[in-house]
Order: structure tokens, then C-alpha cells, then sequence
């Protein structure tokens, strides 16, 4: 792996098994052999692609077309069928936010348990608990149960923890529509600090402005192969005009 | 190998907060909350008391004593077992969608088992001490050694059963009814001088049955387990606890597709 990289995706191909009438017990994967048939649908199919630390990537495509399954082979969620994803540094994801949330503890104790998740020692987390209130504005409410909570205090106090989980690569996923403007524009306002002092970040949104605005560079998945590589700005007006041409 | 042990050291925070969760949930609503933890073990040793010294004769001498002190830590066994093999299908939400090394889920669930067979010690040894038992203070120090071993025994096996149950889901029902039978196959009810000749190879063959001798040897007879039956049930644990791994290992690369 060259040393100025992040993430090094090579040539990395995933099948999915779709089970045609997908048996769980015993009885039906023994019984009923003809239904555990599947057939491999090809998701992602050798690609490549490198990201240099500090950079921030978008990847952009239609619906299925393979790009979240990038990043969750990225997070290791799951494992790739052939080909080899290097990465360099802690990995933190904003795919799923409030993991392990429980309705009825308090919104302090839900941040325990969600930083834990995300893989933060105990000392790390008081470390981090002034940030993390102060971010999530929900400082009255912190020692009321989360079932008390509007969605979007949920939210909040869940973006809050993931963003303060000090990454050298960041994952992120059709997330950032959390809460109201401001609070968004609050959240970018993070992403940008977090960026700047040399955090890497993948970032999937159908928003193509966002991309625009936020990575330097694009990857755009079609049908499981990369279609275009390159600076954002070109692969989002690529991306679009092919979008536009289908129509 | 040393690589997954740091990742799971790393995520430590996690299993404690998932054991924590567990303890304070699991009676919550019920009017005496954790209390219950004592209250159960306590009332079933008055159950077994009553059936043994009244309805049927053991002919072993306290005979409740002598199955509490076996039973308890079988419990623990059995429970880690048939109820762990769902703890990957029950967190599936976050095995979708989060990265985390998955051995934290089979961990913290035999953890949080084992807490409670801990708190449940402190009935027995309440117990032993009301009916007027001393302990050998030596054999006392060979408590924790065997109580390792048992976890360790423990995370093995369970690791193996939860990780298989993503795939076959009916492993869940069967365990149920195995770890009745391997209960039987195990000296927690009588003693080994009891079984028949013939079939006693399969109790020495069974790990369990060196773990709970061990106990009994402690807290109900009074005297320091053999060397011989530590020894064994030492190298059983860690080899069941590094096979348990490597299935583990195997296995859950598909978590994520097959939930």
C-alpha cells in the first residue's frame, strides 16, 4: 500500500446470493433443496479505485447500483468475493445512526452505549461528552429517557456521537439530512473541521450539489462498474447527463 | 490471531455496556427489580430442599446441597448455550449495518450469564455458611481458576452455536433440548460413583462433568479439587475456546448477507 493512501480498492468483485424462496430451518435446506437455489447476481464487479488521506471521495449512481455496498465492504460488513480493500488508520462509519439506542435510558447513557459501539473506551467518551452535548444542543434533556425525544432530538443526539468519533476515515451514507437547515449547515461546518485537520471521508448521497461542494473527487458506479473516475464536478455532469439521457 | 484480541480489547467499553444493559433490563418492570437475582436461586434451593427431604430420598447426605452447588454453575452453562445461540440474530439490526467485531456479541451475552452465576454465589455461599459448612480456605483459591475455566469453556462453545444459528435457525430449539440431555450426561444430579460402569466413559469424555466435579470437590465436600480434573478441564476450555473461535471466524464473514 503506498503510504500517501487512505483506502486502496483493488479490483474487488462481490456476488450476491438471491435466494429464489429463501429457507432458514433445517427442514427446508434439507427437504426442499430446490428452493434453496440462488442465483448470483454480480454487485460489484473489479473495482478500483484509491483515495488519498485527506481527500474527501463521493460515489454516485442510481438506485442498485452497487455504492452502498461499496461502503459496506469498506466498513467490513461484509467481505469482498475476490480483490483486496486496504485501508489505513481507524475506520469510523455514519451509516446507521443511534445503533444500540434503548428507549428507556437516558440520552447520557445512550451516548455511552452508542460511542461504545463505535468502538470508544470509557475514557474516551467522558473525554468527549462536553463536545458531544454541546454539538447536539440537548443539554436539558440529556438525563430524560430517548422515548421522550422528538425524531429529530433523536437524530441530533445520535449525529453528535458519530461525528465526535475522531476517525482517519470516515464513511458516510445518506445521512446528512438531519434535522433542520441549520443544523445541517452545522453538521458540514463539522465535516469540513474534521476534513481539514486530515481526516479521509466517503461519502454516498443521491445529492449530487453535495458532492459537488463537499469532494474533490467522484466515483461513479453504473451497474456494478465504475464509470467514471475523476473530479467531482465532471463525474456528477457525466452521471447526470447519462441519468438525463434515460429518461 | 493477536490482531482480533487488541480489536476486541479495543471495543471493551461495548461489552460492558452490553452486559450492563442486560443486567439492569432484565427485570426491569417487575416490582423487586434486581433482588429477583438473589430470589431465584433462593427459592429454587427451598423447591429442591422440600422435594428432596420429604417427597424423595437421595440418600446422599443434604442431598439439596449437594445438587444446588452443581446446579448452579450448570445453569450458567446451559443458559450461555441454548440462549446465547440467538444473541447474532437478535442484535441483527446492528450486524447489518455497523461494524464492530462480532465476537463482542457472544461474549457479553456469557458475560452477563456469568455475572449473574456470580451474584448467585454469594446465595451459596450464604447457604453453606447457614448449615453450618467450612471450607477448605485452599480450595476456596481454586474457585476462581475452575469459574475461568467455565467461562472460558463457555464463550467456546457458545460462539460456535450462535454464529451456526444464523445459518440454521432450528439450532436455537434443538440446544434446548441437548442441553437437558447433556445434563443428565453430567454429574449434576448424582454423583459419578452412581453411573454404571459401562457408560462412564461418556461422562469422562464430557468437559463439564471435570468443571462441576470440581465445584462439588470445593463447596460441598470441603476438600481441594484434583489436579488431574483441573488439568483436564483447563485444556478442554482453551481448546474448546480457540476451535469456538476459528468457526466463529469462518462463519462470520456472511453475517451480514444471510440475516
Amino acid at each position: 500500500m503506498k503510504p500517501e493512501n487512505a483506502i486502496e480498492v483493488k479490483n474487488v468483485t462481490k456476488k450476491f446470493r438471491v435466494y429464489l424462496d429463501k429457507g432458514h430451518t433445517l427442514k427446508e435446506k434439507t427437504l426442499f433443496r430446490r428452493r434453496r437455489a440462488y442465483e448470483e447476481r454480480v454487485v460489484l464487479d473489479e473495482i478500483s479505485f484509491e483515495v488519498k488521506k485527506g481527500e474527501a471521495l463521493g460515489l454516485i449512481g442510481h438506485n442498485g447500483c452497487g455504492k452502498s455496498t461499496t461502503l459496506k465492504l469498506l466498513t467490513r460488513i461484509m467481505y469482498p468475493d475476490s480483490g483486496t480493500i486496504e485501508m489505513n488508520g481507524r475506520v469510523s462509519s455514519l451509516i446507521e445512526l443511534g445503533a444500540g439506542f434503548h428507549p428507556d435510558l437516558s440520552g447520557r447513557e445512550n451516548i455511552y452505549i452508542n460511542a461504545s459501539i463505535f468502538g470508544l473506551t470509557k475514557k474516551e467518551i467522558d473525554a468527549r461528552m462536553e463536545d458531544i452535548t454541546t454539538f447536539s444542543e440537548l443539554r436539558e434533556y440529556l438525563d430524560q429517557p430517548v422515548r421522550t425525544y422528538s425524531s429529530g432530538m433523536y437524530m441530533r443526539l445520535a449525529f453528535s456521537v458519530a461525528i465526535h468519533v475522531d476517525a482517519d476515515i470516515l464513511l458516510i451514507d445518506e445521512i446528512l439530512a438531519v434535522g433542520d437547515a441549520n443544523f445541517q449547515e452545522k453538521c458540514f461546518d463539522r465535516l469540513r473541521e474534521i476534513q481539514a485537520n486530515g481526516t479521509t471521508i466517503v461519502l454516498v448521497t443521491h445529492n449530487t450539489s453535495t458532492i459537488e461542494k463537499f469532494c474533490g473527487k467522484a466515483v461513479w458506479i453504473n451497474q456494478g462498474k465504475i464509470a467514471f473516475y475523476g473530479a467531482s464536478t465532471e463525474a456528477v455532469d457525466a452521471y447526470l447527463s447519462f441519468m438525463n439521457s434515460k429518461r | 490471531m493477536l490482531e482480533r484480541i487488541k480489536e476486541l480489547y479495543a471495543y471493551r467499553e461495548m461489552i460492558a455496556s452490553l452486559v450492563k444493559r442486560d443486567l439492569k433490563g432484565r427485570y426491569k418492570g417487575s416490582a423487586l427489580g434486581f433482588l429477583w437475582t438473589f430470589l431465584n436461586p433462593l427459592l429454587q434451593l427451598a423447591v429442591y430442599t422440600m422435594v428432596f427431604s420429604m417427597i424423595m430420598r437421595a440418600g446422599i447426605e443434604d442431598y439439596y446441597l449437594f445438587l444446588f452447588v452443581a446446579l448452579i454453575p450448570w445453569i450458567f452453562f446451559s443458559t450461555s448455550l441454548a440462549g446465547g445461540a440467538g444473541c447474532i440474530l437478535a442484535q441483527q439490526d446492528l450486524v447489518k449495518k455497523i461494524y464492530f467485531p462480532r465476537e463482542v456479541l457472544p461474549v457479553s451475552y456469557v458475560t452477563s450469564q456469568f455475572v449473574n452465576m456470580l451474584l448467585s454465589f454469594l446465595v451459596i455461599f450464604a447457604v453453606l455458611l447457614a448449615a453450618g459448612y467450612s471450607l477448605l480456605p485452599g480450595a476456596v483459591l481454586c474457585l476462581p481458576i475452575i469459574m475461568a475455566v467455565e467461562y472460558v469453556l463457555a464463550i467456546g462453545f457458545t460462539m460456535i452455536m450462535s454464529a451456526v444459528t444464523v445459518y440454521i435457525r432450528d439450532l436455537e430449539y434443538i440446544l434446548g433440548i441437548l442441553t437437558m440431555a447433556w445434563q443428565f450426561l453430567t454429574p449434576v444430579m448424582y454423583s459419578l460413583e452412581q453411573v454404571p460402569e459401562e457408560i462412564r466413559w461418556v461422562f469422562q469424555v464430557n468437559p463439564m462433568t471435570h468443571v462441576i466435579t470440581a465445584y462439588r470437590d470445593i463447596l460441598y465436600y470441603g476438600k481441594m479439587p484434583r489436579l488431574e480434573t483441573l488439568l483436564s478441564a483447563a485444556l478442554t476450555g482453551t481448546g474448546m475456546l480457540f476451535a469456538g473461535w476459528y468457526v466463529f471466524q469462518r462463519l462470520q464473514r456472511r453475517f451480514a448477507e444471510e440475516l
